[in-house]
């Protein structure tokens, strides 16, 4: 009797620990397939910015003297260290939790650069947002408030020396940073809601992924029980 | 667990990769900012009344605007973009001449470009040619996205710049002091810098190659 409660309780903690090997196999193949995605998305918009700054300012002008736009040097040189670190890591580092945080940083320093080099657009802002849906793909939360701090962080920096390349305005109030940051704090409050569900769904699909592994196991293993005389009359 | 195959490279070599990555994105961004916030030469001997002797008609009836632009700065879009919103603010108050400077030694029609178009799509403006320059220098013009602001009278009341930045568009100085000139008349100040590519110098270029 006691040994048949050990052996359930046995096949109960077996069923667990593979549950959570699954849920891990499955988040670390979600991490890195999503490294491998935004090292793309770095090179794509990389190319993009170059675009950008070849098609909408390629020169600086001194009468019919001209020389090459400082948007084409910064989109060449700025957009190709942005996404030096991330592509590098996403290469060498796939699923690694500093590869993914590189990348969330990086992704909004993209945004930044791309305002710069449309002059100051106000649908270039539309990157940020954009940024942060992908970021969410990773199902890791966190990644979302290094992409918040990046933002909060530019803004600061620019709110204070150049407050019109941020708010489009030359004084703004002082509560004008709030008002930025409570719409990214509402985007990001609702995908980290969302990431926190999708891994709760792959924990779920992983615990039933164990059960049925479990399952087809112990059938394999009657079905040999069963069929082991019929074997050895044969 | 994760990257197991990738560990040739130590956690603290990459940590410091990542640090000189950040200083170096920062340094990028420092430098570009210089760029975009840098202000082009302003102007060193401006009369204080419309010039007799200039050509471009000047509106008796309102305020004239004039825009000094360089046809091919690609900074100075954002100054026509913020030209054409301060139009349509001060719609029916304001007269705007888009002065396009054209340097001696080019082509006909070298100043008809995309900025030209523009400028001449806007309500209330109007784009004039300043084939080689005489009325930039007559009015001493020396950036592009110059502009400068009279009254009924003639009388200059404002002079500089419209974006906030190098080819930035967005709200600035120059753009409320304008809008509080004509609304109110008056001003904390009557001028603003100005961001763009340099005519001036252009000039003096276009004049050492005729030597």
């Amino acid at each position: 009797m006691s040994a048949t409660a050990w052996s359930a309780q046995d096949a109960v903690a077996a069923i667990v620990r593979r549950a959570e090997e699954r849920f891990e196999a499955h988040r670390l193949q979600v991490w890195k397939s999503t490294d491998r995605m935004f090292a793309w998305l770095m090179l794509g918009q990389w190319v993009f910015a170059i675009v950008i700054a070849l098609t909408f300012s390629p020169y600086g002008w001194e009468g019919k003297q001209r020389t090459v736009h400082m948007h084409v040097w910064s989109a060449l040189l700025l957009g190709g260290l942005i996404s030096a670190a991330p592509v590098s890591l996403a290469l060498l580092r796939p699923g690694w939790v500093v590869t993914r945080h590189v990348i969330a940083a990086s992704q909004m320093l993209w945004s930044a650069l791309l305002i710069h080099l449309t002059g100051g657009r106000i649908e270039t802002h539309f990157h940020v947002f954009g940024s942060l849906g992908f970021l969410a793909a990773y199902r890791d939360w966190p990644l979302l408030l290094t992409a918040t701090v990046a933002v909060a962080a530019d803004h600061l920096v620019r709110g204070l020396v150049w407050p019109e390349s941020v708010y489009g305005i030359v004084n703004p109030e002082w509560w004008r940073f709030l008002e930025h940051a409570f719409w990214v704090v509402f985007s990001v409050s609702i995908l980290a809601r969302l990431c926190r569900m999708s891994l709760k769904d792959m924990r779920t699909a992983a615990e039933r992924g164990a059960e049925l592994e479990a399952l087809s196991e112990g059938e394999w293993r009657r079905s040999s029980v069963l069929e082991r005389p019929e074997t050895a009359a044969s | 667990m994760a990257g197991r195959g990738a560990k040739s490279l130590s956690d603290r070599a990459v940590f410091a990769a990542i640090a000189l990555w950040l200083v170096s994105v920062a340094t990028g961004f420092g430098l570009l900012w210089k760029y975009k916030s840098t202000p082009g030469a302003p102007p060193l001997a401006l009369e204080t009344r419309w010039p007799a002797a200039s050509r471009i008609e000047r509106d008796p009836q309102h305020a004239t605007l004039l825009m000094f632009v360089h046809p091919r700065c690609p900074c100075t879009r954002a100054s026509v973009a913020e030209l054409s919103r301060l139009m349509g603010r001060l719609s029916g108050q304001l007269a705007a001449r888009v002065v396009f400077v054209r340097p001696q030694g080019v082509e006909d029609d070298w100043e008809r470009g995309e900025l030209w178009a523009r400028a001449a799509s806007i309500p209330g403006a109007a784009a004039v040619l300043d084939k080689g320059g005489a009325e930039a220098e007559r009015f001493d013009a020396r950036t592009s996205g110059q502009v400068l602001l009279y009254d009924p009278a003639g009388r200059l009341v404002f002079s500089g710049g419209i974006t906030p930045s190098r080819g930035h568009e967005g709200d600035s100085f120059g753009q409320r002091r304008i809008v509080s000139l004509i609304e109110t008349g008056s001003a904390d100040r009557a001028d603003s810098p100005v961001f763009g590519c340099a005519l001036r110098a252009s000039l003096q270029s276009a004049n050492k190659e005729e030597r």
